[in-house]
């Protein structure tokens, strides 16, 4: 595992509690019922946080999986 | 472009009327304890005053513009306008400025206005005064922003139940030959009003049975047709973006250089992910940016009058000029930045009822 992707998913623990194991293809905002606005906001900002970027307003609302999260990384040059 | 440079006008005065029922994030039901927590953490609204039942935004706007007038030593017959800036008047008719000018003793002579603009209530309502009186032929008028927006949705909604507070103000405004100008811009697009709305009640979708409704949306949110929606992400995408490029823009424009020239930042306290941005993006000094959505949440059009006087009240009453750089954003979707230089305010300390 990339020390990018171990990032990631650390924050997606930190935000969802122990979802490790769920990681994937599944995890977005229709499969998963906690994922409200606020979940959301909170990967945003520590995504930034941790990433060190300013995400776009459109990225934001578009980050509404687990695998939009790792292309919108992508789309900032962020290897993962 | 709606722009205005507002001569002759001055603020004399600003008060805030809050209820005294405190309601925490960890005291509302739709949230688990570690819910509240994070809510705390990453939205930063921690408390909010709920006004009972039987409180409207206008009965917190009257206690303080009483206090006001009272503090400013102004007599009531002295008054020439009345505005009220609110989306929670009285009745949908009559216009709740109307009730006021009775309640609170006004004159006959007094002209009296509702506006309901939502989060950039506190802008329209200076922008309407400010050029009513600026021409002289009126010299003093109050406006009176307020609302009580939690309970215009539903008790069942978790994405807006706890973004919200109650509240009512006032400010004092005067015409007067030696005031600096007063400066405003505002923008519109109305293709997103959709992010903020009540879809039945008006005209277009009037009340029926239909409006009560309830639909289970998913992630914490119940709610009717009649109930007020907001869609977190959309009007989240718009807050961060929009306004602050007004922001930049009216500073470019205006010569203003946010290191020198402004003493204060007033930024609509919409939730703390918002500020914050708007704040990132415009690399502004954090000391000269007042919070205070942590105690009082969402005020709506109240938020930046609030803030003078729960933040800045001391620093405002002083002798210093005090330059503000106001930036508001909300329903329709419109947004707006304004700039005022004031000094010696009369700001009675914060109301409780």
């Amino acid at each position: 595992m990339s020390e990018n992707i171990k990032k990631l998913n650390d924050i997606f623990v930190e935000v969802f509690g122990e979802v490790s194991d769920r990681l994937g293809d599944d995890f977005s905002k229709e499969n998963v019922d906690e994922w409200d606005s606020v979940h959301q906001l909170n990967i945003v900002s520590l995504i930034e946080d941790n990433f060190d970027l300013m995400l776009d307003p459109e990225d934001i609302v578009a980050c509404t999986s687990y695998n939009a999260s790792k292309d919108i990384l992508r789309k900032y040059d962020v290897e993962i | 472009m709606a722009f205005w440079r507002i001569k002759n006008v001055r603020i004399a005065g600003v008060a805030a009327c809050v209820p005294k029922n405190i309601v925490r994030t960890s005291d509302i039901e739709l949230f688990t304890p570690e819910e509240a927590e994070t809510f705390d953490k990453t939205v930063g609204i921690k408390q909010r005053r709920i006004a009972p039942a039987d409180v409207c935004a206008s009965d917190m706007c009257q206690a303080a513009s009483e206090r006001l007038l009272s503090e400013l030593g102004w007599k009531k017959e002295s008054v020439d306008a009345l505005i009220f800036e609110s989306v929670t008047g009285d009745y949908r008719t009559p216009p709740t400025a109307c009730l006021l000018q009775d309640r609170m003793g006004l004159s006959e002579n007094c002209f009296c206005l509702d506006l309901p603009m939502g989060c950039c209530g506190c802008m329209y309502a200076m922008t309407v005064a400010g050029n009513l009186l600026q021409a002289g032929t009126i010299k003093r008028a109050l406006l009176l922003v307020g609302d009580t927006a939690l309970r215009m949705g539903s008790m069942k909604d978790k994405s807006r139940v706890p973004l919200f507070g109650d509240a009512g103000t006032a400010m004092a405004l005067e015409y007067d030959e030696n005031a600096k100008p007063v400066v405003i811009e505002f923008h519109t697009d109305g293709s997103g009003y959709k992010a903020l709305m009540t879809p039945h009640g008006g005209f277009r979708h009037p009340f029926t049975a239909e409006s009560l409704v309830e639909e289970d949306f998913g992630h914490g949110i119940v709610r009717a047709p009649m109930h007020t929606l907001i869609e977190g992400m959309s009007v989240f995408s718009f807050a961060i973006s929009k306004p602050p490029r007004s922001v930049q823009d009216f500073m470019e424009r205006e010569g203003i250089d946010k290191d020198q020239d402004i003493d204060y930042f007033l930024i609509h306290q919409a939730n703390k992910l918002i500020v914050d941005r708007v704040v990132k993006k415009l690399k502004l000094p954090l000391d000269k940016v007042p919070y205070n959505l942590e105690e009082f949440g969402n005020l709506g059009g109240a938020s930046i009058p609030s803030l003078m006087v729960t933040r800045l009240r001391e620093r405002l009453q002083s002798d210093n000029p005090t330059r503000l750089l106001c930036s508001s954003f909300g329903l329709g979707l419109s947004w707006g930045t304004m700039f005022l230089d004031v000094q010696r305010l009369v700001i009675p300390e914060l109301i409780e009822i």
